[in-house]
């Protein structure tokens, strides 16, 4: 039993979804896998009123090559088919790899790929029951004044710590949102806003039907290295996503790294990308370039050790990298 | 608002009102008495709650029973068989893979779907498929064993399972 009372609609078009969101504005969430909006009811951090549940809508849940060669994926596809689908595989491994270390088995069955790609932030100061809450005033997120991690600047830094955007981000997917104005694809990077209180960089009312994966360019690869306590059921300390593509000559034509799980936005490291454009691949655990894409991260706010996080993040991005590299040195002809 | 929904559990269809916000695990334990699926984290976290949700092993307690509703759901006590244990149960009590208790039906559920879809697992696969069920006694050890025993016994039925070897890696 959730904390909050709810109402529950059951629309069965997408239209109805979209005007039920748009009637009811802040007090309405859409429901899908519900493996993350579930555990806030229950906590009573999300204070929606109306929940209008996905499961009826027909469609959005197929995954297919696209005519130019890339991916298309319905946003209402669980984890677990993004995991296991062959399509997925062949054409951008690293999401494969990145759903299939999301969650646990059982959450990945219900848990979808846009309720991944649309995650809320965290903080060890937010996702908690009421009663460990109620022992001091509320932090920002929760409807109060203060961040409790962030007490200079007093501006919430809940963290984005999905697994798969950060993979999409490397390989230039886009997201088709459908709103009350009508369809809309956007890039998936432009999806977050970079704020702890509102990651999503989008209105209430509209919902992420379909991601597309372009075609992967030749001599590229991708991978994606996830960090946390225990290998099942915990969200990434940290995880880094790489796509490399490979001049005829194999030095590397272009490099795109992003993390998640240091931020309130899944967020690229464009110093490191720089370096390594035009120069040979690095060697796992080149300490040169890690201590470069480390000093980039710049400033961070977290309740964990801050500096082991960011070496950390330093020679993971180097070993992606490499690792993308090592793909897309095996790259065959299709 | 309550709402009406209609869950098939173990075969059986049961029409019930229910709010919308009580989940699948509130409705099993406490409207249908299937204690069951038991409620550890109630947050998703641990598999002691696992129920099949049309073949497929879900947390009940982050599914909303009008979620459910119209779905295919069988529970740990919907596994047994003609009167008889369903063999991976058989296989659990015969290498002591029960120790409190608390997660062998969650431990039931996930396995039985992981040998519905394949019979044959490698090791590899067996141990993803338990990654999302806690057990805080057993140290997995005889839950493996009992796993191994119970893909050789439904191979061939009627065949001594108190030796499990390792299957193929």
């Amino acid at each position: 039993m959730t904390a909050t009372r709810i109402e529950y609609h059951a629309p069965s078009t997408l239209a109805q979804a979209v005007a039920l969101l748009e009637e009811h504005g802040h007090a309405a969430a859409p429901l899908a896998g519900g493996t993350d909006l579930v555990p806030a009811l229950k906590h009573g951090v999300l204070q929606a009123r109306h929940l209008v549940s996905l499961a009826r809508i027909p469609g959005h849940r197929e995954i297919a090559i696209t005519a130019d060669g890339g991916l298309s994926i319905g946003a209402f596809a669980t984890l677990a088919d993004v995991a296991r689908s062959p399509l997925v595989g062949a054409v951008c491994p690293a999401l494969a790899e990145a759903a299939v270390q999301a969650g646990s088995p059982l959450l990945r069955n219900r848990g979808t790929l846009g309720g991944n790609v649309c995650l809320d932030t965290r903080c060890w100061y937010y996702n908690q029951t009421e009663a460990w809450r109620a022992s001091r005033p509320p932090c920002q997120k929760a409807g109060g004044q203060q961040c409790y991690v962030n007490q200079k600047q007093n501006v919430c830094v809940a963290l984005f710590s999905a697994d798969t955007p950060a993979v999409l981000i490397t390989v230039g997917a886009r997201a088709t949102l459908a709103g009350p104005a009508g369809e809309r694809a956007v890039p998936v990077e432009a999806l977050y806003s970079g704020e702890g209180l509102q990651p999503l960089a989008k209105s209430g009312a509209e919902i992420l039907t379909e991601i597309a994966v372009p075609a992967p360019p030749a001599r590229s690869g991708t991978a994606y290295l996830k960090h946390s306590p225990r290998d099942s059921i915990d969200f990434p300390l940290l995880g880094i996503a790489a796509a490399v593509a490979l001049s005829g000559g194999g030095t590397i034509a272009s490099a795109r790294i992003a993390l998640t799980g240091a931020r309130s936005a899944p967020c690229r490291l464009p110093e490191l990308e720089a370096a390594l454009a035009g120069g040979p691949v690095p060697a796992a655990g080149d300490r040169e370039l890690a201590q470069l894409a480390t000093r980039s991260l710049g400033a961070l706010f977290l309740t964990d050790a801050v500096p082991h996080k960011r070496r950390l993040a330093g020679l993971m991005a180097v070993d992606a990298v490499e690792r993308a590299a090592a793909l897309a040195q095996g790259w065959r002809t299709r | 608002m309550k709402e009406l929904v209609q869950l098939s559990v173990n075969g059986q269809t049961h029409d019930l009102v229910v709010r919308p916000e009580r989940t699948l695990l509130d409705v099993l334990r406490e409207d249908l008495g299937l204690t069951g699926s038991k409620r550890g984290c109630d947050l998703g976290a641990c598999g002691a709650c696992a129920v099949l949700l049309d073949g497929r092993p879900v947390s009940s307690c982050l599914t909303l029973a009008v979620e459910a509703s119209g779905h295919e759901i069988v529970t740990v006590e919907g596994l047994a068989r003609g009167g008889g244990l369903h063999p991976v149960q058989e296989a659990f009590v015969e290498h002591g893979a029960v120790q409190c208790g608390f997660c062998t039906p969650g431990m039931l559920i996930t396995v039985t779907a992981l040998l519905d879809e394949r019979p044959e697992p490698t090791e590899a696969e067996i141990l993803e498929a338990l990654s999302g069920n806690l057990c805080r006694c057993t140290g997995y050890v005889k839950v493996l064993d009992a796993v191994r025993t119970a893909i050789r016994r439904m191979r061939q039925p009627g065949l001594p399972g108190s030796v499990a070897p390792e299957v193929r890696a």
